[in-house]
């Protein structure tokens, strides 16, 4: 498949602060970013080590279209294949998430380990030519680990995982509280009626505008920065400034912050290309596990955290405040959701998404940003143009 | 239906009714209005609870944060959001009295709902409510109500309760 599976072609503009909205809805795109983007040389992260955390545990994602199982078996060792019988293909886990010791396909009772070893089989060596269990073990994507984050990469092209964050591995462990010792509290799982880029594009970005609690609380952020880099991935650090709340709530835990001495990143995120968002803020730690449906349709798996050295005071604080600040009901972002779906619906009028905030040069790339500069996102379509092979319109 | 009179029945269908009916006209205080001085609303999904994880989708576990959600759906998501219209049925399953005036109630939910800028309607949620409910001098109101949903993934962002 070639540019000609896109017709008719994207000419992107020469202004790198513009993005053609047309690429938000067009099924024909959206087709070929599955193969070029979610089938190519990116890293996606799956599931956090500790939503598996005892042996036998699993949970079962999707990357693009393409499901998967990561299981802990019972070594303790992680493992991600791919959830299908080495049989017929058939998927093997349907549920989301359990403990197991054997994982059977109930078309021909093919079953497997949590290491993905055939362990069970109605066939025996020499019931058919050459067949032993040893040759039909579960298949693998490549994986890798970092901070306890589980990483999958569906093409043989990626670069290590390492050439992939591009130096960004502190900024990961940042969001989870300083490493990876986390302790799965749940998840809000929701569907957002927009195209996956516009997630990308605008979660963790996006004015304080929007949010009418920050106004009604007289919070100002803290000082703090952003980055991004070519392979297009962003986020921001800042300290927290964190209002009383009394004037506002009744119960101001909501918004009461006990994180101590590491204040000065109490808010910071980490936004992977393609989709992947790691936000802290207050005392919530949530990792953004986010797959296409469709072109008009993003599921979005927010699973949120404790810290494993948390005492019980803690964890009851991190759930109270985990479950009511963000998500599709929180207080400060259930309208994220809302807009997010306007901004879907608008992109199919003619035209370009502009981006202002911070720009200081229409042509050139930015390769610095203030605390809310927008020209932040440049940087990752460019990567995302570049991946996907528009030309860029004639000088 | 255990160990009740009629009229103590028929003030917690009433209560209930009451719910849903301040939800469908989004009333927001009315709906507050109908918890206790100590009371709480919770509402998860049927996997959180099969999983043992402890977060919610929403956790008002205290007088003070069911009157803040008041605040935000009429004061801080005002105009941020393309509304919807509900449509609440709740059939009751069961009920017992667990002790002196007060009722362990179980219902099954569906919520439908009317998006303003499709004008289409769906099935926003389907669930089960677990009410515990006082009865005091002729009254009732909602000691907790826990909303379990049976989808693990919502179909759209939830500005008002369950």
């Amino acid at each position: 498949m070639t540019q000609n599976a896109i017709w008719p072609p994207i000419v992107w503009p020469r202004k790198t602060t513009e993005v053609p909205k047309e690429i938000f809805v067009r099924e024909d795109i959206y087709r070929e970013e599955l193969r070029r983007i979610f089938m190519g040389p990116e890293w996606f992260p799956v599931a956090h080590a500790s939503e598996v955390p005892n042996n036998g545990d699993f949970r079962t994602c999707v990357v693009g279209e393409v499901p998967l199982l990561v299981t802990r078996d019972e070594d303790g060792e992680l493992n991600v294949f791919y959830n299908a019988c080495s049989h017929r293909g058939a998927q093997l886990e349907t549920k989301s998430c359990g403990n197991k010791k054997l994982f059977q396909c109930p078309y021909h009772r093919w079953g497997f380990n949590a290491r993905g070893t055939l362990v069970g089989c109605p066939l025996k060596e020499g019931d058919s030519v050459g067949f032993s269990k040893d040759k039909y073990p579960l298949s693998r994507p490549r994986m890798d680990i970092v901070h306890g984050l589980i990483f999958v990469t569906l093409s043989d092209a990626a670069p290590s995982l390492a050439e992939f964050l591009g130096g960004y591995e502190d900024k990961l462990a940042n969001v989870m509280g300083g490493d990876g010792r986390l302790k799965l509290i749940g998840y809000h799982k929701t569907l957002l009626n927009a195209n996956w880029k516009t997630y990308h594009d605008n979660d963790g970005w996006h004015a304080p505008l929007l949010h009418t609690a920050f106004r009604l609380l007289n919070w100002q952020g803290g000082k703090g920065i952003q980055f991004a880099n070519a392979r297009g991935h962003r986020g921001f650090e800042s300290q927290l400034s964190v209002p009383d709340g009394r004037a506002f709530l009744n119960d101001p835990t909501l918004i009461e912050y006990r994180g101590g001495s590491f204040a000065e990143k109490g808010s910071c995120s980490l936004h992977l290309f393609p989709l992947f968002a790691a936000v802290k803020h207050l005392d919530t730690i949530g990792l953004r596990f986010v797959n296409p449906r469709s072109v008009d349709q993003t599921e979005l798996i927010f699973a949120y955290f404790g810290r494993e050295d948390d005492d019980e005071a803690m964890t009851r604080h991190r759930i109270r405040q985990s479950s009511n600040l963000l998500g599709p009901c929180g207080m400060v972002s259930m309208e994220d959701a809302a807009v997010f779906q306007r901004l879907h619906i608008g992109s199919r009028t003619p035209g370009m998404q502009i981006f202002q905030k911070g720009v200081k040069d229409e042509y050139a790339m930015p390769t610095d940003f203030s605390q809310n500069d927008e020209s932040v996102n440049i940087l990752s379509w460019e990567y995302y143009r570049e991946v996907m092979g528009f030309a860029k319109e004639a000088v | 239906m255990s160990g009740m009179s009629m009229d103590e029945l028929r003030l917690v269908d009433e209560l209930q009714l009451r719910y849903i009916d301040a939800l469908d006209r989004k009333q927001m205080p009315e709906w507050a209005a109908l918890f206790g001085a100590e009371a709480e609303y919770v509402c998860t999904t049927a996997e959180s609870e099969q999983a043992g994880l402890p977060l919610a989708l929403i956790m008002d576990d205290c007088r003070g944060r069911i009157d803040d959600r008041v605040k935000f759906v009429d004061r801080v998501w005002a105009g941020t959001f393309q509304d919807y219209q509900t449509r609440h049925f709740v059939q009751r399953l069961a009920c017992s009295r667990t002790q002196a005036g007060l009722f362990s109630v179980r219902s099954n939910v569906a919520i439908a709902f009317t998006r303003s800028d499709t004008n289409a309607t769906g099935l926003l949620a389907t669930g089960v409510y677990h009410d515990l409910v006082a009865v005091e001098q002729g009254r009732a109101c909602f000691r907790s109500k826990r909303v379990v949903v049976d989808a693990a993934v919502l179909p759209h962002y939830v500005v008002y309760p369950f």
